[in-house]
């Protein structure tokens, strides 16, 4: 009843909007180079696709993503729980990380440009600096918040080091890490699209500075548009696969 | 917890505790330290090429010039600027949005889709768009930062809106309240926990909306000089802005914290 009211209202208000959209920008009450209008962005995205041209920079910045995506989730896991684990470690390195990690990772693009080249190695590198802080530090708390008789319970069955890792902490905190990999997830799209427009040579991201110095806003529409699919496949991705591991606490986080 | 266990247990409970938050800082301190003087010996050594890597003691030359020549301090003034009035916007904006859909289901349900759609949308791919609309400069830099942050914000608000008890807002209303008294003395009141979490994450963003808007569509500010030295390679002028921006994170990011816990301390 609530759902299917929340879905009609919805409903209703995107399409106005669209509507709405349509008209003023193909009736040029304002100027449709500058917001371009809902049919037209559709025809640039089926003349984007049909020319390969969309294909080919999205593969190159979904080849950017993955390679420093995963390794920041071995890294970042291994880390966090290394953190958790080893006192005098955490206490030695807990200034310098908690500030890396509030400051804006984005503000190290131009540095990182300049060590990295503007390639695809200095997005790689981005990529895996965004999202590793958020999977460590989730990691290191969820792993401290693993509760101490799920500890003494595996320990008491004769676990040696290695297992009480694999047996009770790992999977103790899987909430909290996969709350940091989500968090990680955001950032690391939002560094490697930064990263693609401060200077590249391929990718969605100079596409999109391509297009924008030629002030071409339906273009730029519908890169922006594919960005947010891309980034809402991965958090639904992210979310099956919790629900897979049977976290049955993932609604906690 | 100790019960019946006599006397002992109590100071090995506590002292520790108290000692070790010492030690923890004295770490915290020695780590930085040590990091700083890894870098600079590496440098000095020649294990790394410092006119890439730069190194502490170029960094502090560097800033010394920033300082004197006014550089940074009008750059540091631009950007603070930028900051506080985006942030002071899409504080005002958010929780008045916040609110409105905590409110009516109607306008939370007509509005929900676009809030959703711009909080999962890395919003960077939209400063182009601004670009054409508003021209390079503060306008433009205002309103990335507005965008990346009112929304959290209005999230937050609405959230704490929603985990009002209603018996708070009828008993506002037996007294005679009207609808701006049950915003004024319940809504905002019982709301004010989750208002200040948004504040906290949305002031994080804030941060990061200057250094993108600066970094791409600026003359002025912080993050527009890093990319001028960036583009001449004075990699240790570089690390000027971007230690101020780590230095603002974690400065503003404590200062949010702090209210957040002052606020708990003084609700209980």
């Amino acid at each position: 009843m609530t759902l299917s009211r929340r879905l009609v209202v919805g409903t209703v208000s995107v399409l106005a909007f669209l509507v709405l959209w349509q008209f003023v920008g193909q009736r040029e009450i304002v100027r449709s180079d500058l917001i371009s209008y809902p049919t037209e962005v559709f025809a640039t995205f089926v003349h984007l696709t049909s020319t390969g041209e969309l294909g080919s920079n999205a593969a190159v910045t979904l080849q950017e993503f993955i390679e420093g995506f995963v390794p920041s989730i071995v890294v970042g896991v291994v880390c966090g729980v290394l953190l958790a684990l080893v006192r005098p470690l955490r206490e030695l390195l807990d200034p310098l990380l908690t500030a890396i990690y509030t400051a804006p990772v984005i503000a190290f693009i131009p540095i990182l440009v300049v060590w990295f080249g503007v390639g695809t190695y200095s997005k790689v590198v981005i990529v895996f600096i965004s999202a590793i802080f958020p999977i460590m530090i989730n990691t290191r708390v969820g792993v401290s918040e693993v509760a101490e008789p799920w500890l003494r319970a595996v320990r008491s069955f004769g676990a040696d080091q290695l297992q009480i890792v694999t047996k009770a902490i790992l999977p103790g905190s899987m909430p909290a890490i996969m709350a940091g990999i989500r968090l990680g997830l955001g950032r690391a799209i939002v560094g490697l699209i930064a990263g693609e427009m401060y200077v590249s040579i391929a990718g969605i991201g100079r596409m999109i500075q391509t297009y924008s110095s030629a002030a071409r806003s339906a273009e730029i529409i519908v890169l922006v548009v594919v960005i947010a699919v891309f980034g809402y496949v991965c958090v639904a991705l992210l979310r099956s696969a919790e629900n897979r591991m049977g976290t049955w606490r993932s609604d906690l986080e | 917890m100790a019960v019946g266990s006599g006397i002992a247990p109590l100071p090995a409970l506590v002292l520790p505790k108290v000692r070790s938050k010492n030690e923890a800082v004295a770490l915290g301190i020695l780590g930085i330290v040590l990091f700083l003087g890894l870098w600079e010996g590496a440098a000095q050594i020649g294990w790394i090429n410092p006119v890439v890597l730069s190194s502490p003691s170029r960094i502090a030359v560097a800033f010394a010039g920033q300082w004197e020549s006014g550089q940074f301090l009008a750059d540091l003034g631009v950007s603070l600027s930028e900051l506080a009035i985006g942030f002071a916007l899409s504080l005002a904006v958010g929780v008045a949005i916040g609110i409105a859909m905590g409110l009516s289901r109607t306008t939370e349900y007509a509005l929900d889709p676009f809030v959703w759609f711009l909080y999962s949308t890395p919003l960077v791919a939209l400063y182009p768009l601004i670009v054409v609309w508003l021209g390079f400069g503060f306008a433009t830099v205002l309103a990335i930062t507005f965008m990346l942050t009112v929304i959290p914000i209005v999230v937050n608000t609405l959230a704490g809106v929603r985990s009002v008890d209603p018996s708070l807002v009828r008993a506002v209303r037996v007294f005679g309240g009207s609808g701006y008294d049950v915003v004024m003395k319940a809504v905002l009141p019982a709301s004010l926990p989750l208002v200040l979490a948004g504040v906290r994450i949305g002031l994080g963003r804030a941060l990061i909306g200057v250094v993108l808007g600066e970094m791409f569509s600026s003359n002025a500010g912080l993050g527009f000089r890093m990319t001028v030295y960036a583009a001449h390679l004075k990699t240790a002028d570089v690390f000027v802005p971007l230690a101020a921006f780590v230095i603002i994170g974690v400065i503003t990011t404590q200062l949010a914290i702090l209210l957040e816990s002052r606020l708990q301390s003084w609700r209980t």
